[in-house]
This record gives C-alpha cells, sequence and structure tokens, in this order.
C-alpha cells in the first residue's frame, strides 16, 4: 500500500489556502445571483405571465379607491385619484420585490432531500435564498419597467417624488426584501417542528394583508390599526417603500422609515440566527 | 485515542421514536390524543475504523442502517449515543473546517443548477468552499479530463443524460479536494457503461489523491471493482468486516464446480459427489461442501477422463444474501 | 382495493345515462378519498374564513369613506363577495383540478389513457378530479349572500331567485368552457401552467361588481375571464339590477363558447394524436 501512503502524505501536506471570509462572501453572492439572473431569464415569458396575473390584485384596489375618490369630490383621506395611481402602481414594484422562498416550500425542501444536501456544505442555506431571489429582484425590476409604464399610462399617476426620496425608496425595497426574507424563513422554519403550518401561514399572510399596507394605504386604516401596525414588521416592508416614493412624507420620516427597517433586519436576522440552531438540532436528531 | 484514522466509532447508535399508527378511524382519532410512540433501532453499536486511503463498500438490504450510518458520519444525523469522529471532528457539530473536507453525494439527488451549464455550478462550489482559483482551476479541468465531461460541462444540465448528469455531480462535490466521500448510492439507475465508466473514475481518483472512500451499493460489480474491504450491516449491526475474499469464507458453504468430460457418462452418477445443478451427459454444475471440496475434485479426476474442472466461490450477492440469512437463523 | 368497485356501481345503477355515470363515479372516489383527510377540512374552512373575512372587512373599509361603490350600496356588495366565493368554490371543487390534471396528463404524455377509453374525452377530462373541501368555499359564501340579502330594501322576490339560480349555473359553465379553451392551449404549448396562474390572478378582480371597472378591464372580466357572467350577473339578478339585454347576451355568449370550446376541444385532441403517434 506504498501508493496510499505516499499519496494521503500529500493531501496533508497541501492545505488548501482558503479564501477570506470576506471576499468568499461577495463572491458566493455574486455567483448566486448571476446564475440566478441566467436562469430567471431563461423564464422570462413565465415570469412575465406571472407578472401580468399578479397585476390584478392592486388594480382591483385602485380602480376601487379611485372609485371612491372621485365619488367624495377628489380626495380620500389625504389621497387623490392621482396618488392612488401612484401608491398601487409603485405597490407592483414592491410587491415583486418581496416575494421571497415561501414558507410552504419548506415542506418539499425537507421531503426531497434537497435540505439535506444543503446541509453537508459549509455555508448557511439562507445565503442561498438572499442570493438566489436577490438575482431574480434584478430580472423582476427589468421586466417590471414595461409594465409600469402600461400601468401609468392607463392610470395616470401623480408622482413627484424628491431626489432624497428616490434614494431612500431605492434602499427601502431592498431592506423590505431583506426583512421579509428573514420573516418568512422564520415562519417557515415551523415546518420542522409540526406538519400543521398551514394555519399558521395563512393566519399570518391575512394580518400582513391588513396590517402592511398592501391592501389599502396604511393613512386610510382606522387609528388604533396604524399605531398597532408600528409594532410589527409588516409595514416596512410594504407601506414604508411605498410611500417612500409617492409620499407624502417628511426627510425626518424618511430617516426613521429606513432606521426601522434596519431594527426589523437586526431582529429577524437573530431571530432567524436562533431558530435555525433549533431546526438544524431538532432535524438531526429526528430525520436526516 | 489515535486521531490518524479517518473515521473512528465506538458504540456508534441511532434510534428513532416513531408514531404507532394502527388502522382504522377509532385508533386514529385515539392517536390525535395520547401518541403512543415506538423505538425503532436503526444502528444498533457500531464500532469501526476506517484509515486514510480506503475504499470501504458497505453493504446491506434497504432498512439495513447504511444510510443512516453515513449519515451520522457525514453530520445530517446525530447519534443516539456512542461516539464519532471523521477526520479529527465530530461531524454533528457540523464545523465548517469539517464540511470543507468531506463531501456527500446521493445518487438520486441533484445538486447541480438544472437549467444552467455544470460549469456555473462549479463556480458556485468554488464560491461555496472558498477555494483559491489556482486550486479550483487545477481541480476542475482534471475532473473534467477524468470523467470525460469536456462537450458536456457548457450544456444546461437538464439537457444531459441520467448517467452524464451523474458524471457532473460527482465532478461537482470533489472540487474542493475533499478528504473524504461518503457515496450514497452513486451508480443508481444507470447503465452498466456508465457505472463501469464512473467505478474506474473513483478508482483511479482515490489512487491519486489518497482520498477515503465509503460507498453504498447494490450493485456487487461497484464493490468488486472499488472495495478491498467490505462492511456488510444488518438491523443496524454489523455482520462482516473484512477483506471481500474472505467473505466467501465466512458465509458461503459451499462452492460451485463445473466439469466437462471427454466422453459422456451417465448423469445419474453425479448425484453422487455434491448437489445437481445441471448436468448433460459431459457436463455438469455441482455444489459442494467447502470443506469437502478438495476430496470430491480428487475422485472425480480419478473417477473420469476431465477435459476441463473449475472451482468457483459463489457471486458475490449470493454470499451477500447468505450473509443476511445466518443473521436471520439465530445459530 | 379502491372504495368503490366500478362493477358493482354499475349493476346498481344500470339505467343511468351512461355518459354521467364515469363522472358521478370519478365524483364518489374522489368524495371518499378526501374523507380521510379530515385535517384538511379544518385547514380549508380556516382559509375560507380568512378569505371571507379580508373581504368583508375590506367591504368596511370602504364604506367608512363612501356610501356606495359606483351605485352599489353595501348590502349588494356583500351579495357579490358571497357570489364570489360561490364561484370561486365552484372552480376549485370541479374546474381547476381538472383542468391541472389534464395539463399534467399532456405534459407526461398520461392523456393517452383518456383517449383509449370508450367514453366521451372531453367529459372524462372534465369531470376526474374533485376536491371537496373547497365546498366550504361554496357553502360560506352562499351565507355571505343570503345575509347581504336579507339587508337588501327591496327584498327578493321568486323571479329574482329563478333568474339568479339560472345565471349562476350559466355563469359557471361559462368558466368552464374558457378555462377548458386555455387548458387546451396545452395540446400545442406544454407549458401553460403560467397562464394558468394569470387566470387566477384575473379571477381576484370578481370581488367587485365588474361594473366598477374602466371599460378594457370590464371587458376582459367579462369576455376573456368570465368573472363578470359567473359572478356579478347572478348578483345582478338577486339585487334586481338584470335587465333583459343582459339575459338575451348572457344565452347568446353561452351557446358560442360552448360551440368553440367543442371545436377547439376536438382539434387539441387531433393534434395530440397525430403528434404523439
Amino acid at each position: 500500500m506504498t501508493a496510499t501512503d505516499t499519496v494521503a502524505t500529500t493531501l496533508a501536506d497541501r492545505p488548501i489556502d482558503y479564501e477570506p471570509t470576506w471576499r468568499a462572501y461577495i463572491r458566493l453572492y455574486g455567483t448566486l445571483m448571476r446564475t440566478s439572473i441566467a436562469q430567471q431569464f431563461q423564464y422570462r415569458t413565465a415570469n412575465y405571465l406571472y407578472m401580468i396575473g399578479m397585476i390584478a390584485e392592486p388594480v382591483v384596489y385602485l380602480v376601487v379607491w379611485q372609485t371612491i375618490a372621485e365619488a367624495q369630490g377628489g380626495e380620500v383621506g389625504g389621497y387623490t385619484a392621482g396618488t392612488f395611481a401612484a401608491y398601487y402602481i409603485v405597490w407592483t414594484l414592491v410587491r415583486n420585490m418581496n416575494i421571497v422562498f415561501t414558507p410552504f416550500g419548506w415542506e418539499e425542501r425537507i421531503r426531497e432531500g434537497q435540505l439535506s444536501a444543503q446541509l453537508v456544505l459549509p455555508v448557511h442555506p439562507i445565503h442561498y435564498d438572499l442570493g438566489s431571489f436577490a438575482g431574480w429582484k434584478v430580472v423582476v425590476i427589468a421586466l417590471w419597467l414595461p409594465i409600469a409604464g402600461v400601468l401609468a399610462l392607463v392610470f395616470r399617476p401623480t408622482l413627484d417624488p424628491t431626489a432624497g426620496q428616490i434614494v431612500a425608496f431605492a434602499v427601502a425595497i431592498w431592506g423590505a426584501y431583506l426583512i421579509r426574507s428573514l420573516f418568512l424563513w422564520l415562519l417557515g422554519m415551523l415546518t420542522f417542528f409540526t406538519t400543521r403550518v398551514t394555519a399558521i401561514f395563512e393566519a399570518y399572510f391575512a394580518a400582513e394583508l391588513l396590517l402592511s399596507g398592501r391592501l389599502i394605504p396604511m393613512a386610510l386604516m382606522p387609528e388604533w390599526v396604524q399605531t398597532l401596525a408600528m409594532f410589527l414588521p409588516f409595514e416596512s416592508t410594504f407601506g414604508f417603500p411605498i410611500t417612500a416614493l409617492v409620499g407624502p412624507i417628511t426627510q425626518e420620516e424618511l430617516v426613521v422609515g429606513l432606521l426601522l427597517q434596519l431594527f426589523w433586519i437586526v431582529v429577524g436576522a437573530v431571530a432567524v440566527r436562533f431558530a435555525w440552531r433549533g431546526a438544524v438540532k431538532h432535524y438531526t436528531a429526528v430525520s436526516g | 485515542m489515535p486521531s490518524d484514522a479517518a473515521v473512528i466509532t465506538t458504540g456508534l447508535r441511532k434510534v428513532f421514536r416513531v408514531p404507532v399508527r394502527e388502522a382504522g378511524l377509532a385508533a386514529a382519532t385515539r392517536s390525535l390524543v395520547r401518541r403512543e410512540h415506538r423505538d425503532v433501532v436503526a444502528v444498533g453499536g457500531v464500532d469501526l475504523r476506517i484509515e486514510p486511503g480506503e475504499v470501504v463498500g458497505f453493504l446491506g438490504p434497504n432498512g439495513a442502517g447504511k444510510t443512516t450510518t453515513l449519515k451520522m458520519l457525514s453530520g445530517l444525523l446525530h447519534p443516539t449515543s456512542g461516539t464519532v469522529r471523521v477526520l479529527g471532528h465530530e461531524p454533528f457539530r457540523r464545523e465548517r473546517d469539517y464540511l470543507r473536507r468531506m463531501t456527500l453525494v446521493m445518487g438520486n439527488r441533484n445538486q447541480l443548477q438544472w437549467d444552467l451549464p455544470a460549469l456555473d455550478s462549479f463556480e458556485l462550489s468554488r464560491a461555496i468552499y472558498r477555494l483559491p482559483e489556482d486550486l479550483f482551476l487545477r481541480q476542475r479541468d482534471e475532473l473534467i479530463d477524468l470523467l470525460d465531461l469536456g462537450a458536456l460541462v457548457d450544456k444546461p444540465v437538464r439537457n444531459l443524460s441520467l448517467g452524464e448528469r451523474m458524471k457532473a455531480e460527482i465532478a461537482n462535490s470533489l472540487l474542493h479536494r475533499p478528504e473524504i466521500l461518503f457515496l450514497d448510492e452513486p451508480t443508481l439507475g444507470l447503465d452498466v457503461t456508465m457505472q463501469r465508466r464512473i467505478r474506474s473514475f473513483l478508482a483511479d481518483y482515490n489512487r491519486r489523491h489518497g482520498a477515503s472512500v465509503m460507498l453504498t451499493t447494490h450493485y456487487m460489480a461497484d464493490v468488486e471493482a472499488l472495495c478491498k474491504r467490505v462492511i456488510v450491516i444488518h438491523h443496524g449491526a454489523i455482520l462482516f468486516d473484512g477483506a471481500l475474499t474472505d467473505l466467501s469464507e465466512q458465509f458461503a458453504a459451499h462452492k460451485t464446480l463445473v466439469v466437462t468430460l471427454e466422453r459422456p457418462t451417465d448423469p445419474s452418477s453425479w448425484s453422487r459427489y455434491g448437489d445437481v445443478v445441471a448436468s448433460t451427459p459431459t457436463r455438469a454444475t455441482l455444489r459442494v461442501g467447502r470443506e469437502a471440496t478438495a476430496a470430491v475434485v480428487a475422485s472425480i479426476l480419478s473417477d473420469h477422463d476431465v477435459r476441463d474442472l473449475t472451482v468457483e466461490d459463489p457471486p458475490i450477492d449470493e454470499v451477500i444474501e447468505l450473509a443476511f440469512a445466518s443473521a436471520e437463523a439465530p445459530s | 382495493m379502491s372504495p368503490v368497485d366500478p362493477a358493482s356501481a354499475s349493476a346498481s345503477e344500470p339505467r343511468r345515462g351512461s355518459s354521467l355515470r364515469i363522472p358521478l363515479l370519478h365524483l364518489r372516489v374522489g368524495v371518499m378519498n378526501e374523507l380521510q383527510y379530515r385535517a384538511n377540512f379544518a385547514v380549508q374552512l380556516l382559509q375560507t374564513f380568512v378569505q371571507v373575512a379580508t373581504g368583508l372587512i375590506a367591504l368596511a373599509l370602504i364604506f367608512d369613506h363612501t356610501t356606495d361603490l359606483n351605485g352599489w350600496t353595501r348590502p349588494q356588495l356583500i351579495v357579490v363577495l358571497g357570489m364570489y366565493n360561490v364561484v370561486g368554490g365552484m372552480i376549485g371543487f370541479a374546474i381547476e383540478p381538472n383542468m391541472g390534471r389534464l395539463m399534467a396528463d399532456v405534459r407526461l404524455g398520461t392523456f393517452d389513457y383518456v383517449l383509449t377509453k370508450p367514453v366521451d374525452a372531453q367529459l372524462l377530462a372534465s369531470a376526474r378530479e374533485f376536491r371537496l373541501w373547497r365546498l366550504t368555499d361554496v357553502a360560506v359564501g352562499i351565507g355571505v349572500t343570503i345575509w347581504g340579502v336579507v339587508q337588501l330594501d327591496d327584498g327578493l322576490s321568486l323571479g329574482r331567485l329563478v333568474g339568479f339560480v339560472a345565471a349562476t349555473t350559466v355563469g359557471i359553465v361559462l368558466v368552464y368552457c374558457i378555462w377548458l379553451v386555455v387548458t387546451t392551449g396545452a395540446f400545442w404549448i406544454v407549458r401553460m401552467d403560467m397562464v394558468q396562474d394569470l387566470f387566477t390572478g384575473m379571477y381576484r378582480a370578481g370581488q367587485y361588481p365588474v361594473t366598477v371597472y374602466p371599460a378594457w378591464l370590464r371587458l376582459t372580466m367579462t369576455y376573456l375571464v368570465p368573472v363578470g357572467f359567473a359572478v356579478t350577473v347572478p348578483a345582478e339578478s338577486l339585487t334586481g339590477r338584470l335587465t333583459w339585454e343582459r339575459v338575451v347576451l348572457t344565452v347568446v355568449f353561452l351557446v358560442v363558447a360552448l360551440g368553440v370550446t367543442r371545436l377547439v376541444w376536438r382539434l387539441g385532441t387531433k393534434h395530440y394524436a397525430g403528434a404523439s403517434a
């Protein structure tokens, strides 16, 4: 067995000079985004049909509220037909930005063994989702522009953001993406512990619909609902990014909103870290 | 404890708690209130020692505990009790340093990006394993060369055949130059040519890099071609651990004799030498007790004018079946 | 062992019209299967309530800020919401599962089994799979509709009720026709599931009467995704808004849709047989 012996020593003799952590993460995210862009671009027709199907929801809200605004003499709760149009058109981009890995997907991920495959890799699996969905977002933004153009022609939005608002919006949509990714990951991890997750997920999404600004601008909600929403992460993922661009919003509110997003990112990241540890512990104890 | 072995386990056990399900609505309703559980021992106290550079075949029927053991070695399962060290690490801690030095390939799992060329997946692996450029390129090109992947790596993976995909899959999981390979059914569902290709690659790879290999398989050809050492596991316990050639010694009580004669003889006369498997007047296949083989051969040679005579161990899968059978019947 | 033995089932009902026997048999098997998964029922019930509750909350928010929506009062909109759930439930119960199965069959080549049965293929393909629990949507939707009707100022006449039942039936058949035509596209273009997504997305607009929408969307909702016919027309008949022109138009559209669907189906299966042979 001399051959084996000599080679064995060469493996030990040639330790790999691993790339430094920061560069490795940049490379990882770069590669994930690049591959995901290439992949999603192949599915651009499917992506387009999906995005167009999604337009129905905000268009329904928009038409209803424009009708009300006109019936009320042009304005409801500070929103005119034009600002409603702006709100719900920007809504379409924000909605696309915050589509992330669905909590319903975990069951399949576990059943099909994708989770096991990821667990033997020396990287936390959340990076795959964050990186590859981020790449998809790039495709989505590109595909969205013409849709927004058509919607703008049809619904005549009133949109007059300041430079500060535009910058804040550009940051806030990625903040929204990150917050929703983290919280839905957290929610999805329930799948490790119980099989009756659908009910919980549905309840979560219903709460999100009402408390995020997805159904209507939060300013139109009763006072107590607005107060309640301030203590939850939902508005940071929907209402805030939209309002950041559409207004009305002050400079201070922009800064506070962005800081609030940062707060929820930290909360989400810490929670995911601990929940993940528990989930893996459970998983390696019972299923593998 | 000497830590230069690639794998050391002592008393490695895995017990699963499974809910007891009875048929019928009444039982189902009852189980909503009070779940009854039953302990199932998947692996029941396994002691293993595998040296660096060894290729070990891990054999056993479905449900014997092969995959559970591999999963404990690769860190996917936490042992219920016992110790396990692989490359000096406790796998279930899933330390990055450990994960970077091992690889797990499951024959029916696809880790490559489906819609993209394999090269893109290789890039992703490079990022995941933090490989420096020169090593990555060297290793990648060597694997492409050894596995004959040159014409395939720039086609979308979905356009590759099952076997081609498996080759790309194997290349992808070896880019980071792992020191230990856990292969769970790497040749599952592949055609014979492709199986042979992958086998010869694994043997070659092991020779070149001295990596330890543990593989489970249902194909005895894999075992015969690759593994000097086999571990047979049954009901979560090791039934046999040793050289492949010793396996027949231990479990096959018989050998097979094939005799061809110069002149015809009465076919009924064969039965005095042993169990007749098949016979014609000039040719017979006999099953003879292992101890009696030499004496039987001698008497056939003295009784007849023999043109040709071979003595064979039974085929390896038959031996393994015998091994399982011997485990079933407590002796 | 299958819960229903086809031989004994047909023996016990020898005189039933043979064309309907097979769908009914499938229905029975589907029901028996789903009865085994009662947990799904609880989940579906919750889903239904969440959906209806959010619909009602949306209405509450609207009427916080206005007294009518383009001439529709609050009880009338509650009727529309109820009907939206009834029709959505019927689609989920009988139409969507069959169309999904058909699409999968065409993609996997198992559609051969449908064509080789000595039954009308369109009928067989349209009535093989049923999701029993989606009927909770129908039940809750009927409840909401009744709740809306009792709040109406001008009550309910027998004529309106008859018109309502007829309009609902016609509406659901129309949805089936158009959905089948879309699905039949799978015979030519294999990836049609995204079109299904599109369709499902558009259906959401049925929560409000189509007359609320601008003309282009109203026409789309009425003729392409005939949720206008399926939800708004029944609701109109309940709330006494239905006109004679609407009735005539609906009947004409139904006849045309049935004919076109049959034609497209024929062409599609012909194309399938030609392509796979």
